[in-house]
C-alpha cells in the first residue's frame, strides 16, 4: 500500500492536479515554502469538502484501517504545522491547520472498524453499495446454513434451533394477524424452553390478540343474527364474544340490550355486571348497567350508575337524556 | 549545525529540574555550573537577603524553612481557595497569600510577595544561565515540559514563567510524551507504548502509538496530586505518630525545623528502601523535651514491607488510573508493546511490581528516569528549532487531557472539545441572544470531567461585548474554541451574519494579567541588570583575589623558613592559611560580599610575605 501511496503522492503533480486551477496570487504569496509544497497544500485545502476520507489519504475507497493509519502518519508529515516551525507561512498556516484537522478526523473515523464500515456504506458508489448489501445477504445465508448443519448433529443445538424456528414462525404469524396460529407456535416454543421470558410475553400478547379477534368474530355473527330476527341466537353470540374477551364493550352492550328485549332481566343484569367489571372506567358500561337497573325498577341505583357514566364521559348524550328523564320521574 | 541558535529542553520538575540539548545529533543533559545534572527546584531568600536557587537553596532549607520555597509546581496555575491550595497550605512551611484579585496564589519570600510563575521563573533562569555557561553563548529558546494532566491555567502559567525568565517557550509538551520521544530516539519503532510517570508531585500515564517517527498520543490520564511527596508524607506521618506515642504526645508538626528534618530523612529512607530491605532514620536532638529536660532523639528502623504497607493505597491509585486510561483508549494491556517507567518514584520495587503485574510484562528500564523527560524536550526543541530537514525529524501529535466545555443552563457542563482529541484542534459553537437588544453574552469556559459545571476547573469567563441591538434570537455569534499544540485554550468570536469579529474580555483566570506580566518583566530587567552588575563585580573580585592567592602561595616556600624563626611566625602562618581558606570558600559560594571583606586581609598578608621574601625579615623591622 505504501507503494501505491508513493505512486500517487504529491510528487507526480501533473496528473494529480490535472483540472485544478491554481490562483496565481495564492501561489505567489510571500512564504517560506517551495512551490511543490504550496501546490499540494492549496490543492488539498481546496478539495477538503469534496474529498472522502480515503481520497484525502490518497487511498482507494474502503481501504482497510491499517492502511488508513499508515497513510495518516505519512500525510501528517506534510501537513502538520510543526513541520514548518519558525517559517513564514502567511495564509498557509491556517490551510495547514485545516488539512491537519481533517486528516485527524479521517484517522479517527477510519481507524475504528465499526465507524469505518459505517462510513464506507455512506460513501459507497451505487454499485459498491449493491455489492456490500449482496455480501451481507450472502453472509446471513451462510450462517443460516451453518446453524442448520449444527442442528443436525447436536441435540442441544437442534432444540435451540427448533425453538428459534417456532418463535420466528410465531412472530411471522403475529405480524400477519393470525394470532391464534402465533399463540399455538409460541406455546410449543415455550414448552421446549419454559424459562424464556421473551416467549412468555410474546405468547401472552398473541393470546390476548387472538381472543379479541375471536370476540370480534362472535360479535359480527351476533349482529347478523339480530338483523335476521333471531334474538336468542344473537344473545348466544354476544355472550360467546364476551367470554372470549370480557373487555369487548360493544358485545357487552349488545348482550344487555338483547337480553332486556327478550325480557330476561337476570341475564341482562349478569352481562351488565360483567361488562362493568371488565371496563370500570367505560361510560357505556355504566349506562348499560343503569338501563338494566331501571328495568328492574331500582331507580336510585340506576340514577347513580348514569351519573357515573356522565361523569366518566360528559359527552355521552344518551346517558344524559336518560338521567334527565329519571330525575323528572322522581319529581313526578 | 552549531551555527544555529542553541535551543534547549527543560524538565521543570516538582523537586528537581533538568536542562538538556541536542548536540551533534545526540541528546544530552547539560550539567549546571556546580557540575550536577539535577538542579533542585527550590528557591530561597537567605537571612542576608541573598537570593538562592537550586542546591544552594536546598542546603539551607532546614535552617530557613520559612524563607525557602519548594514544590512550586504544585501551586502553579491554581486558584486561591481551591482544594489543592488548601491542602498545600496545611503542609507547606512557607506562607501562601491570595493575589491582588483574590484569584491566584502568591508566596511571601524575603519580604516580597511573588506570584508562582515568578518563583518558577527563578528556577528556569538558573537553568538558562547554566545552559549559557555551557554553550558559551546566549540561550533564548526552549521547550518546557509539564505533566500531561496540567490544565490550561497551569500550562499558561508555566509559559508565563518562561517569559519572565527571558525564554521564548517554543512549545509546552507533556512529560510522558517527552519521555517517549527520548525512549524512541534513533530507533525504528512501530508499536504502542505506555509511559508510566510517577514523579515527585504528579502521576501521569500516556498511551502512544509510535510509527514512522510520528509520536501519536492516543490517550492520557493522571492525577495531579499523587507523587513521591505523598509517599514521603506517609513515612513522615508514621514517624510523627510513633514519636508522639513514645514520647508522651509530643507533636513534631509544631516545630517547623524538626518537620523539615523529618521530611528530608523520610525521603532519604524511602529512596534507600528501593535498594535495601531496611533503612534506619537517625535524627539526634530533634526537639526539646517536654518539661525542659534534655533534647529528644529520633531513632527508627523502617522495613521495606512497612513502607509498602504504608503506601499501598497510593500504588493502587496509580494502577486504577492506568486501567481507566487504557479503557478510554480502547487498548488492552496485552496490546501494549512497551512500558516506560519515568520519575524517581518508579524506582520503588513495589511500583515496578504493580506495573509488571498489570501489563504482564517487564517494564523498560533502558531510560534514565530523572533525565529522560528533559532529553525528550531537547529532541522536540531541536525538531522545532532546526530548519526543515529531510523529513526525518520526529513529529509529536499530542492530545488534550481534559474535556473543554461551557457552563449551560442549570449549571451543567456541555463538552465542546472532548478529552484525548489530537491538538491543535478547534470547534465552533453558535450562540444567540435570549433577550431583545441584548448587547452582552457571558460564557464560562471550563475544563474537567464532571457533568456538573461547578466541579470542573473554571478557565475563564468570556464576555462578548457590543453585540448589535436586535430582537432576541436574531443575532447569532459564532464562538470558536481552539486548543493549540501547547494545550493552551483560545477563544474568538464573530457575528455569524455580519462576519464582524466580536470583542472578548477575559475575566477570572488563574494566571497573571497582561499588565502584571509586563510589570514583572520590567522589574526583571532591573533585577537582571543588578545581577549582571553583581556578577561582573564578583568576577572582578574573584580574579583579583585569586591572583593574590597565587602570589601568596608562590611566596610560601621562600618565607616559610624566615617566618618560623620569628616570635610571631607560627601565628602568622596560621592566620594566612585561614585567610586563604575563607577566600576560597567565598569564591566557591559565589559570595561577592564576603570576598570583599577578605580583600583587605589578603592584601595585608601579601605585603607581609613580600616584605619577608625581600629582606628575610618582616617589613619595617
Amino acid at each position: 500500500m505504501s507503494q501505491g501511496c508513493r505512486r500517487r503522492g504529491w510528487g507526480v503533480s501533473a496528473e494529480r492536479y490535472s483540472g485544478f486551477v491554481f490562483d496565481p496570487g495564492e501561489l505567489a504569496e510571500d512564504v517560506e515554502l517551495d512551490v511543490a509544497r504550496r501546490r499540494e497544500i492549496l490543492f488539498v485545502d481546496a478539495n477538503l469538502s469534496t474529498f472522502t476520507h480515503w481520497q484525502l489519504l490518497d487511498l482507494p475507497w474502503n481501504a482497510p484501517a491499517e492502511a488508513a493509519r499508515a497513510a495518516y502518519l505519512e500525510k501528517v508529515k506534510i501537513f502538520h504545522p510543526d513541520r514548518y516551525s519558525g517559517k513564514r507561512l502567511g495564509s498557509y498556516r491556517s490551510r495547514l491547520e485545516r488539512v491537519f484537522r481533517k486528516l485527524t478526523e479521517a484517522r479517527d473515523t477510519l481507524g475504528d472498524e465499526a465507524r469505518r464500515a459505517e462510513y464506507a456504506r455512506r460513501t459507497a458508489a451505487p454499485e459498491e453499495f449493491a455489492r456490500i448489501e449482496a455480501r451481507k445477504l450472502e453472509d446471513e445465508r451462510r450462517s443460516e446454513e451453518r446453524r442448520a448443519r449444527l442442528g443436525r448433529t447436536n441435540p442441544l443445538v437442534a432444540k435451540a434451533g427448533r425453538v428459534r424456528e417456532l418463535v420466528k414462525r410465531g412472530k411471522q404469524a403475529f405480524e400477519d394477524g393470525s394470532f391464534a396460529q402465533a399463540a399455538t407456535d409460541l406455546q410449543m416454543a415455550l414448552s421446549l424452553d419454559p424459562r424464556n421470558a421473551e416467549i412468555t410475553s410474546l405468547l401472552a400478547d398473541a393470546r390476548r390478540k387472538a381472543a379479541a379477534l375471536r370476540a370480534a368474530d362472535h360479535y359480527d355473527h351476533g349482529v347478523s343474527a339480530e338483523v335476521l330476527g333471531r334474538p336468542q341466537k344473537a344473545l348466544a353470540c354476544f355472550k360467546a364474544a364476551l367470554e372470549a374477551d370480557p373487555g369487548n364493550l360493544r358485545a357487552g352492550a349488545a348482550a344487555v340490550r338483547v337480553a332486556l328485549e327478550l325480557g330476561d332481566v337476570a341475564e341482562a343484569r349478569a352481562r351488565a355486571e360483567t361488562v362493568v367489571r371488565a371496563n370500570p372506567s367505560a361510560a357505556v358500561a355504566h349506562e348499560a348497567l343503569a338501563i338494566v337497573l331501571e328495568a328492574e325498577g331500582q331507580k336510585k341505583e340506576a340514577r347513580r350508575e348514569l351519573e357515573r357514566a356522565v361523569d366518566l364521559d360528559p359527552r355521552l348524550d344518551s346517558a344524559k337524556e336518560r338521567l334527565k328523564k329519571l330525575r323528572w320521574s322522581f319529581l313526578g | 549545525m552549531s551555527d544555529h541558535e542553541p535551543v534547549v529542553g527543560i524538565d521543570l520538575g516538582t523537586t528537581n529540574s533538568v536542562v538538556a540539548t541536542v548536540r551533534d545529533g545526540v541528546p544530552r543533559v547539560i550539567p549546571n555550573r556546580a557540575g550536577q545534572l539535577l538542579t533542585p527546584s527550590i528557591v530561597a531568600v537567605a537571612k542576608n537577603g541573598k537570593r538562592l536557587v537550586g542546591a544552594l537553596a536546598k542546603r539551607q532549607a532546614i535552617t530557613n524553612a520559612e524563607g525557602t520555597v519548594y514544590a512550586a509546581k504544585r501551586l502553579i496555575g491554581r486558584r486561591w481557595g481551591s482544594k489543592e491550595i488548601e491542602d498545600a497550605r496545611r503542609v507547606l512551611p512557607y506562607a501562601l497569600v491570595p493575589g491582588p484579585e483574590g484569584i491566584d496564589v502568591r508566596v511571601q519570600l524575603g519580604g516580597r510577595t511573588l506570584s508562582i510563575p515568578e518563583v518558577s521563573a527563578m528556577v528556569l533562569a538558573e537553568l538558562k544561565a547554566d545552559a549559557e555557561a555551557w554553550f558559551g553563548r546566549p540561550v533564548r529558546k526552549a521547550v518546557v515540559t509539564v505533566p500531561a494532566y496540567f490544565n490550561d491555567g497551569q500550562r499558561q502559567s508555566t509559559k508565563d514563567a518562561g517569559l519572565i525568565a527571558g525564554l521564548e517557550v517554543m512549545r509546552i509538551i507533556n512529560e510522558p510524551t517527552s519521555a517517549a520521544l527520548a525512549y524512541g530516539f534513533g530507533k525504528a519503532i512501530e508499536k504502542k507504548v505506555v509511559v508510566f510517570d510517577l514523579g515527585g508531585g504528579t502521576f501521569d500515564i500516556s498511551i502512544l502509538d509510535i510509527g514512522r517517527s510520528v509520536y501519536d498520543v492516543v490517550a492520557v490520564g493522571g492525577d495531579t496530586y499523587l507523587g513521591g511527596e505523598d509517599f514521603d508524607r506517609r513515612v513522615m506521618d508514621w514517624l510523627t505518630f510513633t514519636f508522639a506515642k513514645e514520647n508522651g504526645g509530643i507533636d513534631l508538626r509544631q516545630d517547623k525545623m524538626a518537620l523539615q528534618r523529618l521530611k528530608d530523612s523520610s525521603e532519604k529512607a524511602k529512596c534507600e528502601l528501593s535498594g535495601a530491605q531496611a533503612a534506619s532514620i537517625h535524627l539526634p536532638f530533634l526537639v526539646g523535651g517536654a518539661d525542659g529536660k534534655g533534647a529528644l532523639h529520633l531513632d527508627k528502623q523502617l522495613a521495606r514491607e512497612k513502607l509498602e504497607e504504608l503506601t499501598k493505597d497510593l500504588v493502587d491509585r496509580c494502577i486504577a488510573v492506568t486501567e481507566r486510561t487504557l479503557k478510554d483508549a480502547g487498548v488492552r494491556p496485552n496490546q501494549v508493546g512497551e512500558v516506560i517507567l519515568v520519575g524517581g518514584m518508579t524506582r520503588m520495587p513495589r511500583v515496578q511490581r504493580a506495573v509488571r503485574d498489570f501489563f504482564g510484562k517487564e517494564p523498560c528500564k533502558g531510560v534514565h528516569p530523572d533525565e529522560v523527560v528533559a532529553l525528550g524536550a531537547a529532541i522536540q526543541a531541536h525538531a522545532l528549532g532546526a530548519p526543515q530537514g529531510k523529513g526525518e525529524e520526529v513529529l509529536l501529535l499530542d492530545v488534550t487531557p481534559q474535556n473543554l466545555g461551557l457552563m449551560v443552563v442549570g449549571g451543567y457542563f456541555a463538552t465542546v472539545i472532548p478529552k484525548n482529541t489530537t491538538v491543535p484542534t478547534s470547534q465552533t459553537h453558535l450562540f444567540t441572544t435570549v433577550q431583545d437588544d441584548q448587547t452582552q453574552v457571558r460564557i464560562a469556559v471550563l475544563q474537567g470531567e464532571s457533568e456538573r459545571a461547578i466541579d470542573n476547573e473554571l478557565l475563564g469567563e468570556f464576555i462578548l461585548d457590543g453585540i448589535r441591538p436586535a430582537r432576541r434570537g436574531e443575532v447569532s455569534i459564532e464562538v470558536t474554541f481552539d486548543i493549540s499544540a501547547d494545550g493552551i485554550v483560545g477563544v474568538s468570536a464573530r457575528d455569524a451574519d455580519t462576519g464582524l469579529e466580536q470583542s472578548i474580555t477575559v475575566t477570572a483566570t488563574s494566571g497573571l494579567t497582561e499588565e502584571e506580566l509586563r510589570r514583572i518583566l520590567d522589574e526583571q530587567r532591573d533585577d537582571l541588570l543588578e545581577r549582571k552588575q553583581g556578577e561582573r563585580e564578583f568576577g572582578e573580585r574573584r580574579e583579583r583575589a585569586l591572583a593574590v592567592v597565587r602570589e601568596i602561595e608562590e611566596l610560601v616556600p621562600a618565607v616559610q623558613g624566615a617566618l618560623e624563626r620569628t616570635r610571631f611566625g607560627k601565628d602568622a602562618i596560621q592566620k594566612a592559611e585561614s585567610v586563604l581558606a575563607r577566600v576560597r570558600a567565598a569564591v566557591a559560594a559565589q559570595d561577592s560580599a564576603a570576598l570583599g571583606v577578605e580583600e583587605e586581609s589578603l592584601d595585608r598578608t601579601l605585603q607581609l610575605f613580600k616584605g619577608l621574601a625581600a629582606t628575610g625579615r618582616p617589613p619595617g623591622r
